[in-house]
C-alpha cells in the first residue's frame, strides 16, 4: 500500500505541475508584446473590391457581448448585408467575459470574430496581442465622428483598436427632496460647497449626501481623471508609468478621507442588497455616478421616481469645468478571426450608421459617443419622469464635453482593480488612511509591472 | 479485503465485537434527550433554513418591495405568480430551456457516474488483478485534486477536440467521479459477500451476469448515495458550464441565473429583473428538495455505510 502511495503521490505531483504550467500560460504573458504576426492583409488599406467580396461571401461571424437586446441592431445589420449571419453569444460580464476570450483566443478554436470590450480594458487586451489593428479596414476615417476623449481611448500608437459604443462621463444624481429639506437649494457647484451640503444633510436629515464604495475603482479613477491626475500611461512597448500616489491624487484623497471619517458620507459596497435599499429607501440623498447610471437607477429605485435630478460633478477650479469618465465600452475584432474584413464592418456598422447606433442610445439606453447621436433630438430630448422632466441627457451631454482627453490606462488593469480592492478599497471600508492606501497600491502595480517585464517609469 | 464478510450494514453492527459495546454508553443515558445537543440542532435548523425563506419571502416581491421591506416576511403585495409568469416569459421561455438543460446534463451525469462508479468500485473492491492498489491510490489522488483546477485543462483539451460549446463537454467530465468510486468501493467490500459471488460462479454464470444480476441489487442503496451526490453536484456546477458553454441556448440554470443577474447590475443598458432573478432561483432548488425527499430513506442507508467503513 505505501509503495502504491507514493508512486500515486508522485502521478499527482506531476498532474499538478501541468495544470499550474497550462494556467500560467493563460495568464497574460506581457513580455510577448504587441508584435504577433499581423494577418496577412496589414500591408496596405483593404481595398474597395475585397471589402464588397467579403460582405457578399456567405459567412458567419460570432459576436461575444454581453448587451441585452443587442441582436436588434445584428438583425439591421444582418439585413443590410444579407450574406453575413451573425450569432450573438452573451458569455458572462466583466471578468467572467475577460476569462473567456483569453482563453478561447489561447485555445487557438471557438474564439469569437468580435467581443465586447469595456474602454479601460483595450490596452490590457492590445498587449497581449489579442486585437486587430483596424488601420488598414479604415477606422481612422471615423475619428471625426466621435466625442474625442472617447475615440483616443481606441487609438494606441498610430493603431485604431476598437469602434466605441457607449461611454460614462462622470456627473452627480441626487435627491432634490432630501436636499431641499437640508437646507441645500443649488446642486453643489464646488467640492468645498459639496462638503457644506454633505454637512447639512448629515444635520438636517437622516440621509447621507453619497455613498462612497470601497471596492468601485473604476469610479474612484473616474474621480481622480476629473481632478486632471494621470495616474497611469503606457508607450506601447515596454515602458509604463505608474503615479497613483502623486500629491494630485493625494489631495482628492486627502479630501474624501475628511469627509469618511467625519461621516458626511457613507461607504456601503455597491450593487449589494444593502445598497439597492439604501438607494430606495433614501438613505444615499445622491450619487456621483456615471452617465449610464440615471436610466439604471430608474429601475432600481423605481419607488422614488420624480425625486431625482442630474448635475455636473462639483468642480475644484469652477472656471475650467471638468469630468472623468467611469465605465463605457467598445467592440473590437479578434486576430483570431477568419473573417476580419466582415467581423471590421460588423464591428463599425452597429456603431456608426446611424438607425443602430440611435437606437443603443434608445433601446439599451447607451450613453452615445457618436456626435450626430448625442446631438439627435430624439436623444437628447427625452425628458423622463423619474428626473421630474429634466433633460438628463442633455446634461451628461454637456458634462461629456469636459472629460480631459488625455487619459491613460495601464496595460493590465484586471490586477490593477483586484490590488485596488486589497489596498485602497480596503483603506476606504476600514475608514483609514487613504493616502497610505494609495501608497500601497503604488507598490503593488510596481511591483507587478516589474514581474510581467514591464520597465516603469516615474 | 476479503475479512468485511456482512452482507448489509445492519449485521455489521450486529456482528460488532463485545468490547466496542461496552465500551458505548449505558442505554438509558443514550435514550434521554440532550438539551445541548437540541439547541445545536435548532440553531442548525434555523442556520440552514433563513436562506430559503429568505428566498421564498423574496421570490413572492415585486423589485421594488424587494429594497423596501423585511426579507424574512411577506411584502405588502403577493407577486409569487406574476413572478412565476415573468420568468417563464423572459426571452421567449429561455428559463425553461435552461431548466431542460440541466435535467439532462445532471441526468445523464448521474446515471452515468453511477454506473461506471459502481463499476469501478465492484472491481476494485473484489477482484485482485495486477496495479489495483496503485489505480486505487491515484483514484484516493485524484478526490484531492480540486475540479476548478482541472477545468481551464480540460477546456483546452475539448478545444483541440473541437467539442466545446456542446452538452458532451458539461457531460464528460462530470461522468467521472473519483470521491463515488472510493465510496462504491467500501459499500461494495462490504455488502456483496465473497461467497455469494463464488456460489454464482460454481453455477457457471459469467462475471458480467453476476455483476448485473446478483451485485447490483446488493448494491443499490450506495448507488442511490452516489447518484444523488453526482446529481447533487451537477446540478449546482457553476465554473464547467461557465468555462465550456457560449451559446444561451446550451446554459444550465446556474448560469443562465447568474446572467440575468448581472443584466440587473449591468450599469449601462441594464435591466432591473431583480424579482425574476430571484423567483427563478427559488424554483430551481425545488426539483432537488424533492429529490432528496423521496431518495433520503436511501440516502441515510448510504451515508451511513460509508461511515462504518470510512
Amino acid at each position: 500500500m505505501r509503495h502504491g502511495a507514493r508512486k500515486a503521490a508522485v502521478a499527482i505531483t506531476s498532474i499538478t505541475t501541468v495544470v499550474a504550467m497550462t494556467l500560467s500560460g493563460c495568464s497574460s504573458d506581457a513580455d510577448t508584446g504587441t508584435t504577433t504576426e499581423p494577418t496577412g492583409s496589414t500591408d496596405g488599406r483593404i481595398t474597395d473590391e475585397q471589402r464588397l467580396e467579403a460582405l457578399t461571401t456567405p459567412t458567419n461571424l460570432t459576436f461575444w457581448t454581453w448587451v441585452p437586446g443587442v441582436e436588434d441592431q445584428v438583425a439591421l445589420f444582418e439585413a443590410a448585408y444579407p450574406a453575413i449571419s451573425v450569432t450573438v453569444e452573451n458569455v458572462g460580464q466583466g471578468l467572467d467575459h475577460y476569462s473567456k476570450v483569453r482563453t478561447a483566443s489561447q485555445a487557438g478554436s471557438g474564439a469569437p470574430d468580435v467581443v465586447q470590450l469595456e474602454q479601460q480594458f483595450v490596452t490590457s487586451f492590445a498587449v497581449t496581442g489579442e486585437l486587430l489593428d483596424l488601420t488598414p479596414y479604415g477606422a481612422t476615417d471615423l475619428a471625426d465622428d466621435y466625442v474625442p476623449w472617447v475615440w483616443n481611448q481606441v487609438v494606441a500608437n498610430g493603431q485604431v483598436l476598437a469602434i466605441p459604443q457607449d461611454s460614462g462621463p462622470l456627473g452627480n444624481l441626487y435627491r432634490e427632496d432630501i436636499l431641499a429639506a437640508a437646507g441645500v437649494t443649488e446642486p453643489p457647484a464646488t467640492w468645498a460647497d459639496y462638503k457644506t451640503a454633505a454637512e447639512l444633510v448629515r444635520a438636517n436629515t437622516d440621509s447621507y449626501i453619497s455613498n462612497m464604495a470601497p471596492g468601485q475603482g473604476a469610479g474612484w479613477v473616474g474621480l481622480l481623471w476629473q481632478a486632471g491626475v494621470k495616474p497611469f500611461g503606457y508607450d506601447g512597448g515596454e515602458g509604463v508609468t505608474i503615479n497613483v500616489n502623486g500629491a494630485d491624487a493625494k489631495e482628492v484623497v486627502s479630501y474624501w478621507q475628511d469627509l469618511i471619517q467625519n461621516d458626511l458620507v457613507s461607504v456601503d459596497a455597491d450593487f449589494t442588497d444593502e445598497w439597492y435599499q439604501g438607494l430606495n429607501q433614501g438613505k444615499y440623498a445622491g450619487w456621483l455616478t456615471a452617465a449610464w447610471a440615471p436610466v439604471f437607477l430608474s429601475g432600481a429605485a423605481a419607488d422614488t421616481s420624480g425625486l431625482w435630478r442630474a448635475a455636473p460633478l462639483p468642480q475644484w477650479d469652477v472656471n475650467n469645468p471638468s469630468s472623468g469618465n467611469w465605465g463605457g465600452s467598445v467592440n473590437a475584432v479578434l486576430k483570431a478571426s477568419e473573417n476580419p474584413i466582415a467581423a471590421y464592418e460588423l464591428a463599425k456598422w452597429i456603431n456608426h450608421a446611424q438607425e443602430p447606433a440611435l437606437l443603443f442610445a434608445t433601446q439599451q439606453n447607451f450613453f452615445p459617443t457618436k456626435i450626430s447621436v448625442l446631438e439627435d433630438p430624439v436623444f437628447a430630448a427625452q425628458e423622463p419622469e423619474f428626473y421630474g422632466g429634466q433633460r438628463v441627457n442633455e446634461v451628461f451631454a454637456g458634462i461629456s464635453e469636459t472629460v480631459d482627453t488625455e487619459w491613460e490606462w495601464l496595460p493590465f488593469m484586471e490586477f490593477a482593480y483586484t490590488s485596488f480592492n486589497e489596498t485602497f478599497g480596503a483603506a476606504v471600508a476600514a475608514k483609514g488612511d487613504l493616502s497610505a492606501g494609495l501608497d500601497a497600491w503604488q507598490a503593488d502595480l510596481e511591483e507587478y509591472a516589474t514581474q510581467q517585464g514591464f520597465t516603469v517609469n516615474g | 479485503m476479503t475479512a468485511h464478510q456482512a452482507t448489509i450494514p445492519e449485521t455489521a453492527l450486529s456482528r460488532k465485537p463485545s468490547h466496542r459495546a461496552r465500551r458505548r454508553r449505558p442505554a438509558n443515558r443514550a435514550k434521554r434527550r440532550s438539551s445541548f445537543l437540541t439547541v445545536v440542532m435548532w440553531l442548525c435548523v434555523v442556520y440552514f433554513m433563513v436562506p430559503l425563506i429568505w428566498l421564498f419571502m423574496s421570490s413572492t416581491k415585486d423589485n421594488s418591495d424587494l429594497f423596501t421591506t423585511f426579507g424574512l416576511w411577506f411584502g405588502p403585495d403577493f407577486n409569487l405568480f406574476q413572478n412565476i409568469v415573468e420568468v417563464f416569459a423572459y426571452k421567449d421561455g429561455i428559463y425553461l430551456r435552461w431548466t431542460l438543460n440541466t435535467i439532462l446534463y445532471a441526468g445523464v451525469s448521474a446515471i452515468g457516474a453511477t454506473l461506471l462508479a459502481t463499476m469501478a468500485g465492484y472491481a476494485f473492491a473484489k477482484y485482485t488483478f495486477p496495479g489495483n492498489k496503485l489505480l486505487f491510490s491515484v483514484t484516493l489522488g485524484a478526490i484531492m485534486i480540486p475540479l476548478t483546477a482541472l477545468a481551464i485543462p480540460t477546456y483546452l483539451l475539448f478545444s483541440s477536440m473541437g467539442i466545446t460549446n456542446t452538452p458532451w463537454s458539461v457531460i464528460l467530465p462530470s461522468l467521472v467521479s473519483p470521491f463515488s468510486v472510493f465510496l462504491m468501493r467500501v459499500y461494495a467490500a462490504d455488502a456483496v459477500p465473497i461467497s455469494l459471488l463464488e456460489a454464482g460462479r460454481v453455477d457457471g454464470a459469467g462475471e458480467f451476469r453476476i455483476f448485473w444480476q446478483v451485485a447490483l441489487r446488493l448494491l443499490a442503496p450506495g448507488m442511490v448515495t452516489v447518484m444523488l451526490f453526482t446529481l447533487v453536484a451537477t446540478w449546482n456546477n457553476y465554473l464547467l458550464p461557465l468555462i465550456m458553454l457560449n451559446s444561451g441556448d446550451l446554459l444550465p440554470l446556474t448560469v443562465g441565473l447568474a446572467q440575468l443577474q448581472a443584466t440587473s447590475a449591468a450599469g449601462g443598458g441594464a435591466q432591473a429583473l431583480f424579482s425574476t432573478v430571484i423567483t427563478g432561483a427559488f424554483l430551481s432548488i425545488i426539483p432537488l428538495i424533492i429529490a432528496f425527499l423521496y431518495l433520503q430513506r436511501f440516502w441515510q442507508t448510504g451515508l451511513a455505510t460509508g461511515g462504518v467503513k470510512g
